[in-house]
């Protein structure tokens, strides 16, 4: 991110989350994807803020209600570790985007943006082409972190904290930049989120 | 080593004008300076070795080394390069020599323990390219040119501000100065370009060396793990993450890579990655 680099870091969660439409999108094309439809939003729960105490009908409102509304389906899940997860799956990419836009930023307006910590993007390599970069049926994650506005991806090879493909990861990083995804610069910020419930 | 020869070409040209102020004549100042340079091209591989530390060593001492370079210099269809080990755990390797008879190729004792057979016999064969490109010739030879140059350019600015060569010497302090200045001006620009040229020969032999071994995946890895970069993704979990970025001195958008890559004499390392998957890819499936 040098003076003369030319890539600009987004300002909002918006443009950033947007990248992964186009950078999903042409991977599909280049056969080296299924098509994704999960991804959830993790954050650090507040019974006392009132959104959060009343998610599973403020969802409902934010996501279904309206002109517009994309209509994903979504579940309410806790994990071991104290945080929250909304999972959500769309067959459409670009809706399924535009949802983890909404509820992240749902939750942000209603006084919850120190609780917001990731979204999170399922993909699946699948080795439909002759020269696929990458080992047929690959599960990876692309995680955006909310303070840092940018994306990482995440092939964990175990459940346990530390287990993961650094080498895949690091390349994957390269080829979703050149692919237009906004992905964090400083590898030191790619942390993982071992046991995620999708 | 780069830098060594930039300084000594600096120094050249220091020296030369030194002599040129005390009035000596031309003629003998560039027999001087030839010899010099001359000197230099020819004592490089010693002198790199003095300055490195390196030990050459025997198909005794280092069987395994030996067997994977003889392997190289065959398929490059050059004669055995001598083999060399520095003990220190920095990975790195280097080759040197004015042309394949005279070639020295060495490893430290570090980066023959951090890669694995493959990688290694990567980073070999893309030491020895350099010396199949002859780019240490290249690059003296540029060297060369940029310190006769700078020098060229010096005593023009000498005469326009004296009128004549080695006559009368009036000269003031803030002339002399002035000429300092250009020889540094000048040579500083040609040494830019020399660096240039060094990143774009560095290119070179990444695809060579890919070319001979059929292997450009190997060097990648190499590279990625002499850097250390893939070591940097932790083991820390995200939800242990407590504090906000807010408070952060340097903010995430102004820490980063600055622009240095004018200086450099290697090319950016995520660069020369890409290119060798690029190259694998291509390799693997043919070129479409």
């Amino acid at each position: 991110m040098g003076l003369f680099s030319g890539t600009k870091t987004p300002k909002d969660d918006w443009s950033a989350i947007a990248t992964v439409i186009k950078a999903e999108a042409k991977l599909q094309a280049l056969g080296e994807i299924t098509p994704s439809r999960r991804a959830g939003v993790i954050y650090r729960n507040d019974e006392n803020n009132s959104f959060q105490g009343d998610i599973k009908n403020e969802l409902d409102v934010v996501l279904y209600v309206g002109k517009g509304a994309t209509k994903t389906a979504f579940e309410i899940q806790d994990d071991d570790r104290g945080m929250r997860w909304i999972v959500l799956e769309d067959g459409n990419f670009g809706d399924l985007a535009s949802s983890v836009y909404t509820v992240g930023n749902a939750i942000g307006m209603n006084d919850g943006v120190d609780n917001l910590l990731a979204a999170v993007f399922e993909l699946y390599f699948t080795g439909t082409v002759e020269d696929n970069t990458y080992r047929s049926g690959l599960r990876t994650y692309w995680i955006y972190r909310y303070d840092r506005k940018a994306f990482y991806p995440f092939v964990p090879t175990g459940d346990s904290e530390g287990e993961r493909d650094r080498q895949t990861e690091a390349r994957l990083g390269q080829d979703l930049r050149k692919h237009g995804l906004v992905v964090e610069k400083s590898l030191t910020e790619w942390m993982g989120l071992w046991g995620i419930p999708f | 080593m780069y830098f060594t020869m930039f300084m000594l070409g600096f120094l050249y040209a220091i020296f030369a004008l030194f002599l040129m102020s005390t009035g000596m004549e031309l003629i003998f100042i560039g027999g001087i300076v030839g010899v010099m340079v001359v000197v230099q091209y020819y004592m490089s591989d010693r002198l790199i070795l003095m300055s490195t530390g390196a030990k050459v060593v025997t198909a005794e001492q280092q069987p395994a080394l030996h067997r994977m370079v003889k392997l190289l210099a065959d398929r490059y269809e050059m004669p055995m390069p001598k083999v060399a080990v520095i003990d220190t755990p920095i990975p790195n390797a280097f080759a040197t020599g004015r042309n394949p008879k005279n070639a020295l190729v060495a490893v430290t004792t570090g980066i023959q323990q951090r890669l694995n057979e493959r990688e290694l016999q990567a980073v070999i064969g893309h030491e020895l390219a350099h010396v199949a490109n002859r780019d240490m010739r290249v690059l003296a030879i540029a060297n060369f040119l940029v310190t006769i140059t700078s020098f060229l350019m010096t005593m023009l600015f000498w005469n326009m501000l004296f009128g004549g060569m080695g006559g009368r010497r009036n000269n003031s302090g803030g002339g002399m100065m002035v000429v300092y200045l250009v020889t540094i001006v000048v040579y500083f620009i040609g040494q830019l370009l020399v660096l240039a040229l060094t990143r774009y020969r560095e290119y070179g032999a990444d695809h060579t060396g890919a070319e001979i071994s059929g292997d450009p995946g190997a060097l990648a890895d190499a590279l990625e793990k002499i850097s250390g970069t893939v070591n940097n993704i932790p083991d820390k979990d995200l939800r242990k993450l407590q504090t906000a970025n807010a408070f952060l001195i340097i903010p995430a958008a102004l820490k980063g890579e600055g622009s240095m890559h004018l200086f450099s004499t290697h090319p950016p390392l995520e660069e020369r990655v890409k290119r060798l998957r690029e190259l694998e890819k291509r390799m693997r499936y043919g070129l479409r």
